[in-house]
């Protein structure tokens, strides 16, 4: 237990020191001000735009904004976080590889379960900060402007997105522990996605996909209701660990 | 006491195959140089004894303990200094061996303590900037205390001087030589005047097998060819030798030798003490670890 904290804090160490903490906390913040900024902003937008549209046709009377509009602004903006925090974090494991920084603590006897241990540690608790504090700034903007009791659903929407954040991390750390370099874990992670939410287009899987935690805006417009998302839940819940004990075992066996 | 025993030990990547039944014995408190060309397997030999690497054959005892591919249970008694240590460049020195105290379950108190004993070993006491501004050296000198840290019973060293200008290496050599009370060394080079300046045990690994092994001294005496090299001031000396002896023969300018199976050394003293003839040197040829290697090699 002493060696595995002593990982999760030089990895904490690592995150501040290379400044990939700073980026990761301005980036979500940005993301958390621009969804309710940008729903504010669509009226004055429109409003600049109205001459040049009237032209092709298009007459706007008045634009009314509600705390709907923030809300999908969040759920448009999220997938933009999730990709930049794969992006910055993608060499968690493989730049350990390519320096070798990973062979000395290993030759000392630290079990090779406690540094996938601590990783995904350090990745979970990366992510869940990031994404609440950037669901807060919208939450409290958006509170501040319009009022959020119209929005259906509103915190199990976004706490289904958050799982979605976990399956992620835990591709992550899969195939992390399977690649040589960040681009097989950016390429691996991108591609269980993607199949996940193309397969989602036809409807008779759609109910099955974890991708289907990333529709929030059907969920708080109450287009589909909280039970669609019980199945991509449980087979998020179930693939999570799955992930993580495959990670487990092949870097148990992971010629360094 | 013997602190390693690899025996029949093989490995192979792909068709090449690295080692072909390597035995290697490293006895208690030697400093022992494994010596090879590049590519004749020291790191794969380092490697699989770390659990690194899996062999395909063969077995490893590290201080009587079987060495296992994985969780290797027996690097608790190693220290390793790989090849081009790499560190967390993000830390201090102080917090790498920190940190490397913790993952091996040193108390604060224990490893605190030992950095400071180790710094000062190494050097790096005065130290406070990141190691991501260190020298290779530094870095060097920063790897022999991480392997130290937990006193290990055998260290082991991959090739640490070879990156290193003659200052570094110098470093490095007295390192090893002060570390020997409590430790025993392995380490593997291609530098033969560091063997003989430090080593007390040698192994000579040729093609995926060990070729000569044991005390230094022991293997000098063995391959010690009782020939003797008398080197005169100038030609002329060196002309009346070759006269009245003529088997000597000539190696150098001025330089001759000659065995102890054709002529008794005391006689040809007795010649050069009689003429006068001017000397610089007489010695006995010991035979030179190169010597010993390329012969090795290109048999």
């Amino acid at each position: 237990m002493k060696s595995l904290l002593a990982f999760i804090r030089k990895e904490m160490l690592e995150q501040r020191r290379s400044g990939k903490l700073i980026i990761l906390g301005i980036l979500f913040i940005v993301l958390g001000i621009m969804s309710p900024a940008i729903a504010k902003l669509t009226p004055w937008l429109m409003e600049m735009m109205a001459g040049s549209l009237a032209g092709s046709g298009l007459i706007f009377t008045s634009v009314s904004v509600t705390a709907m509009d923030s809300w999908v602004q969040f759920f448009k903006n999220m997938p933009i976080g999730l990709i930049a925090f794969v992006l910055i974090e993608s060499s968690i494991f493989t730049r350990e590889y390519q320096t070798g920084t990973l062979l000395l603590s290993l030759t000392k006897g630290l079990e090779r379960h406690k540094v996938v241990a601590a990783k995904t540690v350090i990745l979970v608790i990366l992510w869940t900060i990031c994404y609440w504090l950037c669901a807060g700034i919208t939450c409290g903007y958006t509170a501040f402007f319009w009022d959020n009791a119209m929005v259906q659903h509103l915190l199990f929407s976004v706490t289904c997105w958050w799982v979605f954040g976990l399956f992620a991390v835990a591709l992550m750390v899969l195939f992390s522990t399977m690649a040589g370099s960040n681009t097989g874990v950016l390429a691996g992670t991108g591609s269980v996605v993607l199949v996940s939410y193309l397969l989602s287009f036809f409807s008779g899987l759609k109910k099955f996909m974890p991708t289907t935690l990333m529709d929030g805006t059907s969920m708080i417009y109450g287009m589909s209701q909280p039970g669609a998302c019980t199945v991509p839940l449980i087979i998020a819940a179930v693939m999570i660990p799955v992930c993580l004990a495959a990670g487990v075992s092949i870097f148990n066996r992971k010629q360094l | 006491m013997e602190m390693l025993q690899i025996a029949g030990l093989h490995k192979r990547f792909g068709d090449k195959e690295v080692l072909k039944g390597l035995n290697l014995t490293v006895p208690e408190h030697s400093i022992f140089g494994f010596i090879g060309r590049n590519g004749a397997g020291k790191t794969t030999t380092m490697k699989t004894i770390l659990g690194l690497l899996k062999a395909d054959a063969g077995e490893i005892l590290v201080n009587g303990e079987k060495a296992v591919y994985g969780q290797t249970a027996t690097n608790r008694y190693i220290g390793y200094l790989p090849d081009v240590p790499e560190f967390y460049s993000f830390m201090t020195a102080r917090e790498y061996l920190g940190f490397c105290g913790e993952i091996t379950g040193m108390t604060k108190k224990e490893y605190r303590e030992r950095s400071e004993e180790l710094l000062e070993l190494v050097g790096l006491n005065g130290e406070k900037h990141r190691i991501k501004g260190y020298s290779r050296g530094m870095k060097q000198r920063l790897g022999i205390a991480q392997a130290l840290l937990n006193r290990p019973k055998l260290l082991i060293c991959d090739e640490p001087t070879s990156a290193l200008d003659p200052v570094g290496r110098k470093e490095i050599l007295d390192l090893l030589l002060a570390v020997r009370e409590q430790t025993t060394v392995l380490f593997s080079t291609h530098i033969l005047s560091d063997v003989e300046r430090i080593c007390t045990d040698i192994a000579l690994l040729n093609e995926g097998k060990v070729d000569i092994q044991g005390k230094l001294s022991e293997i000098r005496t063995q391959y010690r060819r009782d020939e003797y090299l008398v080197e005169t001031d100038n030609e002329e000396g060196m002309h009346g030798l070759q006269k009245a002896f003529p088997d000597i023969r000539q190696t150098g300018q001025n330089q001759l030798v000659f065995s102890e199976k054709d002529y008794a050394p005391g006689e040809v003293f007795r010649f050069v003490a009689d003429r006068a003839v001017p000397v610089v040197k007489i010695e006995r040829v010991e035979p030179t670890l190169e010597s010993l290697f390329v012969e090795v090699v290109e048999k």
